[in-house]
């Protein structure tokens, strides 16, 4: 076999959380802790880690049983059924382009706050282009400058967390009463949304030096995650208050100036910049490539599937994001409303661990037979609890939040429609229909030039 | 089920079909790839190599590849005659590709200018 089997564990776990590692991270974390009581944050932050290291669990035996980079929309459609893993990863895409949207309004949040003379839609337009340009002409972040960033930005983060803490003493108030079980469970069900595209080391399955490193790496860098984010919580809530930190779109910088003043605003903007390219840069090749993926199987328009003859980048679907950002990204600059989108990819991604848990019983029904590297331990209890607990998470974001539930309904919806009348139309209007297979005569190797190895 | 002779055929079609497109060649000339094609069905291996623009067919694996393909051997041989696009058995889980997501892009559309849609 000659697979090219180079990636280490410390390429997985950089590339699990370096995904997953974003500006707006920060504004989810205050959110959290706004929920809570005391500083108790780091209980629910521990907590939705926890949870997701089950959901990874499903996540590695699905990517065991069919290791793709089509992902959920395989998962999904081989427990299930195509339509319902089509409309699940059509929300899905778009969720993620919401997450787009709303890390450039954090990102442009921080920047105006260290740059005060620059207006945030400059910095959002800048941003936008750029990534878009890296994007259509094809430019890579490296693994080892991806390591360098996911690396630098977890100890950067301790270090701070452990300069703020000493500042303080180390003096927490009532680290162990979150004040009520359902301001718990928001708090946790918003604290999945730090842990947003761990999954999406998945496609790595094999390239990895070992088979089983893809699983060892998500629990990982969840594990590692749960730890920094706990400690950086608890290290904003401790040394600032709480109102300043709800009220900014980048309470990360409230925190850095009350810490360590203009070099640590510097800091943090540095750090920002590193957390956000990252997540900008992978947001817009999986929607990008996904829209050109269903354009090619006629999903969505053939149009989406234009590829550029110079760069072999499909141009029309990066500039399709391009603009779907934007335009996120301008609606939440006028209405302020960012946090809509942080409790709709929180809900979201709820739903998605939700049917992961179920597709691993599903497929184990329906497939018994079927070679798994992997599976996870314990019968169906880690998946039956990982589907159950998900699917309570995205009912209680939704129960609190009402504009989440009309727009992930909405969206729903919409997109079942999509799928069950506009895609037919389009597979019969587009798809190619061949007169007979081509099948020619067989060849003798040798005869027709074909080396011998 | 293919034979490892039809997918070997299939290749050679492929690789016809290529170097017919002047355009292509000149367009995959700075792309540089070793391509590994693999049945799970039957043991064939097969290399596809693209070094300066030109394509080449060998049976057997590469010491290492660039981009792996791997596919039942029907699907394979389907898939290199042209019968059949990349993009159904990909999103279906019958064709895997390993590899970086622009090489997919790329060989996908080596495969549309040889055989279009």
């Amino acid at each position: 076999m000659g697979l090219k089997r180079v990636l280490t564990l410390r390429t997985v776990i950089a590339t699990s959380a370096g995904l997953t590692l974003a500006s707006s991270s920060f504004v989810a974390a205050v959110q959290v802790a706004g929920f809570l009581a005391g500083d108790t944050a780091w209980l629910a932050i521990l907590t939705g880690g926890l949870l997701c290291l089950g959901a990874a669990s499903c996540f590695s035996e699905l990517n065991a049983r069919l290791p793709s980079a089509a992902g959920i929309r395989l998962y999904f459609s081989r427990a299930f059924n195509d339509r319902l893993a089509l409309t699940v990863s059509l929300l899905y895409m778009a969720v993620v382009m919401g997450v787009v949207g709303a890390e450039s309004y954090v990102l442009a949040s921080v920047l105006s706050s260290a740059l005060p003379a620059v207006p945030p839609l400059v910095w959002i337009v800048t941003m936008y282009l750029v990534v878009t340009g890296m994007n259509i002409r094809g430019i890579k972040i490296a693994g080892a400058f991806q390591d360098l960033i996911t690396y630098g930005l977890m100890g950067s983060l301790l270090v701070l967390a452990f300069i703020a803490l000493g500042r303080v003493g180390f003096q927490l108030t009532a680290p162990l009463a979150p004040g009520g079980a359902l301001a718990f469970i928001n708090a946790v069900a918003v604290g999945v949304f730090l842990f947003v595209g761990f999954e999406w080391v998945t496609p790595l399955a094999e390239e990895v030096t070992h088979s089983r490193l893809v699983s060892r790496g998500m629990l990982l860098a969840v594990g590692l995650l749960s730890v920094v984010y706990a400690l950086f919580t608890v290290a904003m809530t401790a040394s600032c208050s709480r109102e300043a930190l709800v009220a900014s779109p980048a309470p990360q910088v409230v925190f850095a100036r009350t810490v360590l003043g203009p070099a640590g605003v510097f800091w943090m903007v540095v750090l920002s910049l590193a957390a956000s390219i990252t997540t900008f840069n992978a947001g817009l090749i999986s929607v990008s490539r996904f829209i050109y993926a269903s354009a090619r199987e006629y999903v969505l328009p053939p149009v989406f599937s234009r590829l550029s003859m110079r760069f072999f980048t499909p141009w029309v679907a990066i500039l399709t994001v391009f603009a779907a950002g934007v335009t996120i990204s301008l609606v939440v600059l006028a209405t302020h409303r960012y946090l809509v989108l942080v409790n709709l990819a929180a809900a979201m991604e709820s739903v998605v661990y939700a049917l992961a848990g179920l597709a691993v019983i599903r497929l184990r029904q329906k497939e018994p037979q079927a070679e798994c590297p992997y599976r996870v331990k314990g019968g169906v209890f880690v998946p039956a609890i990982t589907a159950l607990v998900f699917a309570g998470l995205a009912v209680a974001v939704m129960f609190t939040n009402f504009y989440v539930s009309l727009y992930l309904l909405a969206g729903f919806i919409i997109l079942w429609w999509y799928v069950h009348q506009v895609v037919p139309v389009l597979k019969s209007k587009y798809q190619p229909r061949r007169p007979s297979r081509r099948r020619r005569p067989v060849a003798e190797p040798a005869d027709a030039g074909c080396k011998k190895t | 089920m293919a034979s490892h002779e039809e997918i070997t055929a299939s290749l050679l079609a492929f690789q016809e079909g290529y170097n017919k497109n002047e355009r292509l060649k000149i367009m995959n000339r700075d792309w540089d790839r070793v391509v590994l094609v693999q049945a799970n069905d039957i043991p064939s291996q097969h290399t596809l190599e693209l070094r300066n623009g030109e394509l080449s067919v060998r049976e057997g694996a590469p010491p290492r590849a660039d981009l792996t393909v791997i596919a039942d051997s029907e699907t394979l041989a389907d898939l290199f005659y042209g019968d059949i696009t990349p993009t159904e058995p990909y999103m279906n889980g019958t064709l895997k590709i390993i590899g970086s997501e622009d090489d997919i892009v790329r060989l996908d559309f080596i495969s549309l200018m040889i055989w279009g849609e």
